[in-house]
Parts: structure tokens; sequence; C-alpha cells
């Protein structure tokens, strides 16, 4: 009967060491990608700082010809990323989790440049190549790009809010229009109860901001050009 | 701090000299006792001990320092001001870069308030000199909070300190298109507008 405990103990020993080997390495290579995605975190927040200049009324072009220097950082780090991944492959969904909110944030941002570039929805693909990414290898995830446009789709009602104080006074029914469409598309989405969903849901109550800022705007006439009453008055005092 | 609450354009000098009085008040007695304590130990290895009392008065000084210029008190600025407290022949406590910071993201809070209350005032312009001082801050800060020691507590700071920098934008909003019709709004405690959010009745 030793023999046999013997035998017995000797292949839970093994089993147990070959997990640590399996898990030492996953462990390594967890430590890599988190590398990695602090440089894509810290990328990010850059382009994040630069775009928050048009909330001061920085104009548009200079603003996104700094951000957009950054993008080519992203597309580096996106790219070892898929590098690193390429050493186990068929696991991109057991590391997903450790890029998946900085993706997010890339995303957001990414679209925020475009939409202040174009007035149009950055488009999955768009987005893709953008970081040098492609679905067959290492690609965007739909629901991390989805994700990212509604964290967008929450700094409009600041951005709408400031360019009015500043005299812009078409952005909100540009903006408006921009956000009831995309609002519209994503109710073809039959979203289930998670995280997603609950993103979508905020950005009903970004598109309400919007719209009572649009009133606020046409209701007072400034719509048609110039600047309220209130202000010419005080202009007038000063 | 209080005393900034009851500042306007027509008592600013004479609240800013008591104020300014408090603070060298404050420095003379508590900082010096503070520096005796703390003599021949490492100021890092009592740092919880103090900090939240440093970064009150962080707090306060520049909160003082952009009443009376409208320009940031730096971290070196305050220090040296310390320097004098001491025994020439010992350290001086000089505050860390920590408790700077985070003394910084509470005085954010405070403008905030006051930027609110200028606006119900009628002092449009200096709340819009807050708003663009508190973006600036916010701005800066977004790029250095990542980077520092046990970032959690100033995370969260970040994220009150953008809805305070939403708040004074929101109300800078509201003066711009209700122009003259707001002001007198906010007098007779009317229904506030959505923008500001009944959080504000604090």
């Amino acid at each position: 009967m030793a023999g046999g405990d013997g035998q017995v103990s000797h292949s839970l020993e093994k089993q147990f060491e070959s997990f640590r080997v399996q898990l030492e390495e996953s462990a390594a290579l967890r430590e890599q990608i988190r590398a990695v995605v602090m440089e894509i975190e810290s990328a990010t927040r850059l382009i994040q700082a630069n775009l928050l200049l048009v909330h001061q009324s920085r104009p548009i072009p200079e603003v996104i010809e700094k951000a957009k220097e950054k993008i080519v950082d992203l597309k580096q780090y996106y790219g070892r990323l898929a590098e690193i991944l390429e050493e186990c492959p068929g696991q991109y969904y057991r590391y997903h989790g450790d890029w998946r909110s900085e993706t997010q944030a890339v995303v957001s941002q990414l679209a925020f440049m475009h939409w202040l570039e174009t007035g149009t929805l950055l488009v999955h693909t768009e987005a893709e190549e953008k970081l040098g990414l492609n679905s067959l290898e290492f690609g965007l995830e739909t629901e991390d790009y989805l994700t990212g446009i509604c964290f967008m789709s929450n700094d409009l009602p600041r951005y709408v809010v400031n360019r009015v104080t500043a005299g812009d006074y078409d952005c909100p029914r540009k903006v408006m229009n921009f956000l009831t469409d995309l609002h519209a598309a994503f109710r073809m989405l039959n979203l289930r109860n998670d995280f997603l969903r609950k993103k979508f849901d905020s950005m009903k109550y970004d598109l309400r901001r919007v719209e009572e800022v649009y009133y606020d705007v046409k209701i007072r006439g400034l719509i048609s050009g110039g600047d309220p009453p209130g202000v010419q008055a005080v202009q007038g005092q000063s | 701090m209080l005393l900034y609450g009851r500042l306007s354009k027509d008592n600013k000098e004479e609240v800013l000299e008591k104020a300014g009085k408090d603070l060298e008040a404050v420095r003379d007695q508590h900082f010096a006792r503070l520096m005796k304590e703390l003599q021949g130990t490492d100021f890092w290895k009592l740092r919880r001990a103090y900090s939240p009392g440093v970064q009150e008065y962080v707090e306060a000084a520049t909160f003082y320092k952009f009443c009376l210029s409208g320009t940031l008190c730096t971290l070196d600025e305050i220090n040296t001001t310390l320097v004098p407290l001491s025994d020439p022949s010992l350290e001086p406590l000089q505050i860390n870069i920590l408790d700077y910071i985070l003394g910084l993201a509470d005085l954010t809070g405070e403008l905030m308030r006051m930027a609110i209350g200028r606006i119900s005032d009628g002092e449009i312009e200096f709340a819009q000199r807050i708003c663009q001082f508190v973006r600036q801050i916010h701005r800066e800060l977004m790029l250095v909070v990542p980077k520092m020691d046990d970032s959690y507590d100033m995370k969260s700071k970040m994220e009150v300190m953008l809805q305070s920098v939403i708040k004074i934008e929101n109300a800078c909003f509201s003066v711009h298109v209700r122009g003259l019709e707001y002001i007198p709004l906010l007098g007779d405690n009317a229904p506030t507008s959505y923008l500001l959010g009944a959080a504000d009745v604090e």
C-alpha cells in the first residue's frame, strides 16, 4: 500500500508543479501586458488633457494636431500588445480584461476627436484602423468600441454648455442632431442588463441635457445670431 | 475659511487683511509647534498624523493667495514661508508634494462655492476667472495624479473636482444665456436651474 500512496502523491505533486509553472508563465505574461497597458493609459491621458482645451475655446485644428501625435504612440503600443499575445495563441479573451477599460477610454477620445473634426461618428472599422488593429488577429472588441462611444457622449453636454458660454449658439443644434441619431442607432441593439446597457442609458440623459441647452438658446432667440439681451446690457454698463 | 465666505467686493481689503493675519498666526503658532514635535524624526514616518492638518493649511494658503492675486501659490512659495519658523540648525518642516496636491484638490471645492456665491452677487467676471483657474488646475493635476503614491484618494478627489468645474461652467453658462434675468432669480430662491442641480444647496 505504501507503494500505492507514493504513486498517488507523486502524480498529485506533478499536477501542482505543472500548475505552478503554467501560472507563473501567465503571471509573467500579465506583467508584460500590464506594462504596455500603462503606456496606453498614459498616452490616452495626454490626449484627453489636450482635448480638454476645446472647453476653453482653443481652436479645434490646433488641439487636434497635438492629440494626433499621440495616436502614433498608441498604434505602437497596441502593436506590442498583439505581439505579446502571439506568444499564446487563442488566449486573447483570457487576458482581454487587462486592456478593456483602457481601450474603451481610447475609443472615447478618438471618437470625440473625430467628431470635432468632421461632425460624424467614428465607425468601428475606422477606429480599428487608427490603432493598427485588425479583427482577424488582434482586433477592437465591438463592445469596447460601443462603450467608448457612450463615454464620448457623456462629454458632449459639457462641451455644448461651454461652447454656448463662448457665444457659439449653433453648437447645441449640431450636437443634438448627432446625439439623437446616435441614440436611435443604439436603440436598434438589443442590449442586456450589463455595463454597456448602463452606459447606453446614461446617453439618454446626455441627450436630454443637450436638448435643454438647445431650447434655452432657442427661446431666447439666440440662434438667429447675436448675444442675449442680458449680455448686451452688461456690456453696455461696463 | 469662514472669513472667505463673507468676502465680497466691498469688504475685500479688510477681509483679506484679517485672513492674512490669521494665516500668519497659524504658521507661527501651530506650525512652529509641529516642527518642534517632529524634530529628530523622519517627516515621512509620521506623515499620517499631521497630513490632514497640513492639507487644510495648503487649502487655506492657496485660497488666500488666489483671492489676493488670482494666482496659484506654489509649493515652493508656501515652503519658503515655513523656513523661518524653525531653528536654523534644524531641518525645517517642508510640505511635501502629496500633501500639497491633496490640499489643492480641496481648494477647488471652496473656489466653486465662492464662484457660485459671486454670481449671485452679480460678479460674473470673477466667477469666470475662477472657472479658468479651476479648469487649469484640474487639467494639470489630471496628468500628475496617476503617478502619486496611494492615488486612490486623489482619484476620487479628481472626480469631485471635475464636478466642481462643471458646476462653475454651468453657472457661467446660465448667467451668459439668461443674463440679467438670472441674477435676481438666485436671490429669490426661485427653483434652481436643472444645470446647477440640487446638490448645490449644501
